[in-house]
């Protein structure tokens, strides 16, 4: 519970520490190895920042980055074409993307491209995309180069790096890489931002009971 | 065997916060020279002293040999001057009382345990009272005590020992006490002008003889909250640089019993009084927060200026569980009720703790609610008094509730201002609930999903009103052991609950009849018999994905239905997540260790699971959930999996159907896919990109990925080689009236599509294409579903 501590409360473990949240959601095709890219992230990172979550489809984690903390909701997505449709639900108010490829099947990797666009097109307008072209401990079985998927996140503005969830390579990397790119202004008490607000101002009470007492 | 650390004396009982210190375990030992006395005491000697003392007074004698601890000698009560001995077993470093298994790493623990649980003791071991008083300033002087002033529990002479140095402390208490319901408080500033002669005067002559005769239940209970009270006190101290100790000084409190009452000249003790009181227990954490709203100005203006004085105020509360009968009574948090027979701890690792979940606390608000205002003849002074007073008892009361049950307190005081006749936020509620049954039965209102985000705002600005009651305020920065998201979910909890349950009936009759019009029932009905034969190979699921057992199926059935009953979507959410990890449980079940199973997988078992379910009221229930769920909830956990039962209900009533007419699935694929630009997308734009694709699939390699309207856009004038597949589909795809071909063309691919990614991805594509020409027709839909994934 210590990494949902915020910052505007005086009992956290790390009161010093500005604590941002993000959003992350994962794309790319099924069996590319988005959940277990993610685990293996998770898994890599120091217990106390970790969320128990009741299943792999949805994780939290942070990472400590110099003063800041960032914590990831990372929500996965399920890969398979049939339900694409409902991927605008999952990337909605998403701050954060990894579109994952496997470097073995070139089909995969057009796929995320396809995932690149359209979340360019239709996500948050400041959304950190990272590309990530996993199982490149399969090297002998490479089919889609690094050069080519270089040039294409190069082209595209997309954090690139080649990973292995089997053998970490790059894993902490690239969520890191993605850490650093984000804007750090403080998301972590919207909520309680707002009830202070709600205590400011004068206007809520008269107004809620207007818009009630309006209705009738 | 208990685990005690020798560190700072504390005993690692898994009590609430590990930062708490036992200051009365320190003040044992501070002087354990008087109540483990040395060389002149004998076993003779001890029980000479200890004749005649309340029952639970007690001295260890020392072994004239080996200078080890080796009796203890307790008086069973004064009726016949009983003194019990009990042996005292050291084992190297541990000590334990020969009948009993429990083991103390040192003497000071032993007597504080038992001081707790009698266990074996025929009584507890009873604490003198005035050792509360001790504090930083006068701590060494507790080694000089003697034996016979440790004896001393009258308070007389020992409190003033104590405390007459600082005698304007006294000054700082408050006294509510209980008699018929009734109570009574006294302000500090009374006590300050008048002194509190008057209060403590009849109190001294109280004979002991009358405590009741359930006295040692008593004890036990009361023993035990001055155990907590105890933690909280030095915790508060620790916290706060300058200790209230001037205020510990007047903990004047007593336990509470019956027995008490008449020790108060203000209200006389009436003859159907109830037997017993109920000390409430305070909550350390809380207290510790009182110096913050002092700080933060959110006190009401009627608070003392020192908020301290409410933190010492809240510590004297707790050390009134001191079993002294005799004592002032000062300062004193009793109420009518029931004693609750506090939990025997088994040992010592499991301690009062269990006790923090057994006490209810919430009446207090509610008594101090409904009685403060009550009249009171015989103690103007009091009732002139009290509304000085009630604001800063009130952050008491808070301080004192705590931990204990904070979402019954909230809910509690929540539905009390619900219910005060002409309040601002009672007035409130009845607009609401009055506006909602209105509203959503109007014939030509606006359509569900419109109704709900209404109501969800109604629900806000509720929210904020109730914000702005000092006394939620203060309620709310009392709970510090809980994330805002947490404490956000509590006040909607209680919201809910005044102003969502009358309603929800009603809201899920608006819903039903928003789905029923809009045709969702009715596509959910008809793809459910076309999908249920599905497997989870059908859905898309991985191989070696487990699904639920008819037993776990039966379960998830069961907790729908608990899901549906619930009133609050928070709870709904609750019930939801219990369901998905029991998926989770089952897709597992008989999996390789170590496979992971995502969403690629999850998906697909939750959506198997709904087409066993009753995907009506599911639907129901999301719609729910969804529009009624503070935004703020919709992220998290919670969020994602509210999100993927949205999701998967979704893909159940879009799901296109082999022979059927697939224009419905298109316009609700669409409006998912489109929800981002509704506004700026256009019929003419989709028609263009309909002649782009044509060009597109005589040159585009890349047509898997290409499944979005944008994409075919882009991509449409890269050239790339052409799929033999496609190549046949160019004609069709050329207008609209293409459409039919197309169908046929989907419904081969569908059955081929674990055969042929690039077939299925095709497919997709051209149904993006069919969306752009049914965007207009899509559009109404677009709003009505998916109000709540719109942009802000």
């Amino acid at each position: 519970m210590s990494s949902r501590t915020s910052g505007g409360r005086s009992n956290g473990t790390l009161p010093q520490t500005k604590i941002c949240q993000f959003k992350l959601v994962l794309l790319g095709d099924m069996a590319v190895g988005k959940s277990s890219l993610v685990l293996r992230f998770v898994k890599g990172q120091f217990d106390e920042f970790q969320e128990t979550t009741i299943g792999a489809a949805f994780l939290a984690q942070s990472v400590c980055l110099d003063d800041t903390t960032v914590k990831f909701e990372i929500w996965d997505t399920a890969g398979q074409e049939r339900y694409h449709s409902l991927a605008p639900m999952y990337y909605r108010g998403a701050q954060a993307a990894i579109v994952v490829f496997d470097i073995t099947k070139p089909e995969t990797f057009e796929r995320a491209k396809a995932w690149v666009k359209e979340l360019q097109r239709q996500a948050s307008p400041n959304i950190v995309i990272a590309l990530a072209g996993n199982k490149a401990d399969l090297a002998e079985k490479r089919l889609v180069e690094y050069e080519e998927a270089q040039t294409y996140a190069e082209d595209t503005g997309l954090l690139f790096m080649e990973t292995s969830a089997k053998t970490a390579m790059n894993v902490n990397e690239l969520f890191l890489a993605i850490a650093k790119k984000m804007p750090k202004t403080d998301t972590q008490n919207p909520t309680h931002a707002a009830r202070h607000r709600g205590v400011n101002l004068q206007d809520p009470d008269a107004h809620s009971t207007r818009a009630c007492c309006g209705g009738n | 065997m208990a685990v005690h650390s020798q560190v700072n004396g504390t005993t690692a009982i898994p009590w609430r916060s590990s930062r708490r210190r036992l200051s009365l375990l320190e003040q044992l030992k501070g002087c354990q020279e008087a109540w483990c006395p040395g060389a002149p005491w004998d076993r003779e000697g001890a029980h000479a002293a200890i004749c005649g003392a309340p029952a639970g007074s007690f001295l260890v004698v020392r072994d004239s040999v080996t200078s080890q601890p080796s009796v203890l000698c307790v008086s069973a009560g004064e009726e016949n001057g009983a003194i019990v001995d009990y042996t005292i077993k050291s084992t190297g470093k541990a000590f334990q009382l020969s009948e009993s298994r429990l083991s103390f790493s040192d003497l000071a623990q032993l007597v504080f345990f038992y001081s707790l649980t009698r266990d074996v003791l025929a009584v507890c071991l009873s604490i003198p009272r005035w050792i509360y008083g001790v504090t930083d300033k006068n701590k060494d002087r507790l080694s000089q005590l003697e034996p016979k002033t440790w004896l001393c529990s009258s308070a007389d002479q020992c409190t003033d020992e104590m405390t007459q140095r600082e005698p304007e402390t006294v000054m700082c208490s408050i006294q509510l006490t209980s008699t018929n319901g009734a109570l009574c408080i006294i302000n500090p500033l009374y006590l300050h002008e008048h002194g509190d002669d008057w209060l403590t005067q009849r109190v001294s002559m109280a004979p002991a003889a009358k405590q009741p005769t359930n006295y040692r239940r008593e004890r036990r209970l009361s023993t035990t909250r001055t155990w907590a009270g105890s933690g909280l006190t030095k915790r508060a101290v620790s916290l706060d640089q300058e200790p209230s100790a001037t205020l510990m000084e007047s903990s004047g409190l007593t336990r509470a019993k019956s027995a008490d009452s008449p020790h108060c000249p203000q209200i006389p003790l009436t003859a159907d009084t109830p037997g017993g009181v109920v000390l409430r227990r305070p909550s350390q954490d809380s207290a510790i927060s009182l110096p913050h709203r002092g700080s933060t100005g959110s006190l009401p203006p009627s608070t003392p200026t020192t908020p301290r004085n409410s933190l010492g105020a809240a510590l004297d509360l707790q050390r009134q569980g001191s079993p002294v009968p005799q004592s002032p009574h000062r300062v004193s948090w009793i109420e009518d009720g029931v004693w609750l027979p506090p939990p025997r701890p088994s040992s010592l690792l499991q301690p009062p703790s269990l006790e923090l979940d057994s006490l209810s606390i919430s009446s207090i608000e509610e008594e101090q609610e409904s009685q403060m205002p009550s009249p009171s003849p015989h103690h103007p002074s009091a009732h002139r008094l009290a509304d000085k007073v009630k604001n800063r008892l009130s952050a008491v009361s808070q301080a004192l509730g705590g931990l204990v049950c904070q979402k019954k307190r909230l809910t509690n005081r929540v539905q009390e201002l619900s219910d005060r006749k002409g309040g601002l936020f009672a007035e409130a509620v009845k607009g609401f609930v009055e506006m909602t049954l209105k509203r959503g039965a109007d014939p030509d209102g606006v359509t569900g999903s419109e109704f709900l985000q209404e109501v969800r705002a109604l629900l806000t600005s509720l929210r904020e009103t109730l914000l702005d009651f000092p006394e939620i305020q203060m309620l709310l920065d009392s709970i510090t052991d809980l994330s805002d998201a947490e404490i956000d979910s509590l006040v909607e909890l209680s919201l809910h609950k005044v102003a969502l349950k009358p309603v929800s009936v009603h809201i899920y009759s608006c819903i039903r009849t928003s789905r029923t019009n809009d045709g969702t029932f009715k596509r959910l009905q008809s793809n459910l018999s076309l999908l249920e034969k599905n497997g989870m190979e059908e859905l898309g699921g991985s191989a070696g994905v487990g699904i639920p057992d008819s037993a776990s199926l039966e379960r998830i059935q069961q907790r729908w239905t608990t899901m549906h009953e619930a009133y609050s979507p928070n709870k709904k959410v609750q019930i939801l997540l219990k369901v998905c990890k029991s998926i989770y449980h089952s897709m597992t079940a008989n999996a390789s260790s170590g496979q992971i199973f995502g969403a690629d997988d999850f998906l697909p078992c939750l959506t198997w699971v709904l087409l066993r379910s009753d995907v009506l009221t599911l639907q129901l229930d999301t719609d729910y959930m969804m529009e009624l769920l503070d935004p703020t909830q919709l992220q998290g956990e919670g969020g994602y999996y509210l999100t993927t039962l949205y999701a998967a209900l979704y893909y159940i009533s879009s799901f296109q159907p082999r022979l059927a007419a697939r224009q419905l699935s298109v316009e609700a694929q669409h409006s998912l896919n489109q929800w981002h630009r509704r506004r700026t997308l256009h019929c003419n734009q989709s028609r263009r990109s309909m002649h782009r694709r044509t060009i597109r699939r005589q040159t585009c390699r890349e047509r898997g990925p290409q499944n979005s309207e944008t994409e075919t856009e882009n991509k449409g004038e890269s050239g790339r080689e052409t799929d033999p597949d496609e190549s046949q589909q160019q004609t069709e795809s050329s207008s609209s009236e293409a459409l039919q071909p197309l169908r046929e063309e989907m419904e081969r691919e569908q059955e081929g599509e674990h055969q042929s990614e690039t077939a299925h991805q095709e497919e997709v594509m051209r149904n993006e294409q069919a969306d752009r020409q049914t965007l207009c027709r899509a559009e109404e839909e677009d709003k009505r579903g998916l109000e709540w994934i719109k942009e802000e």
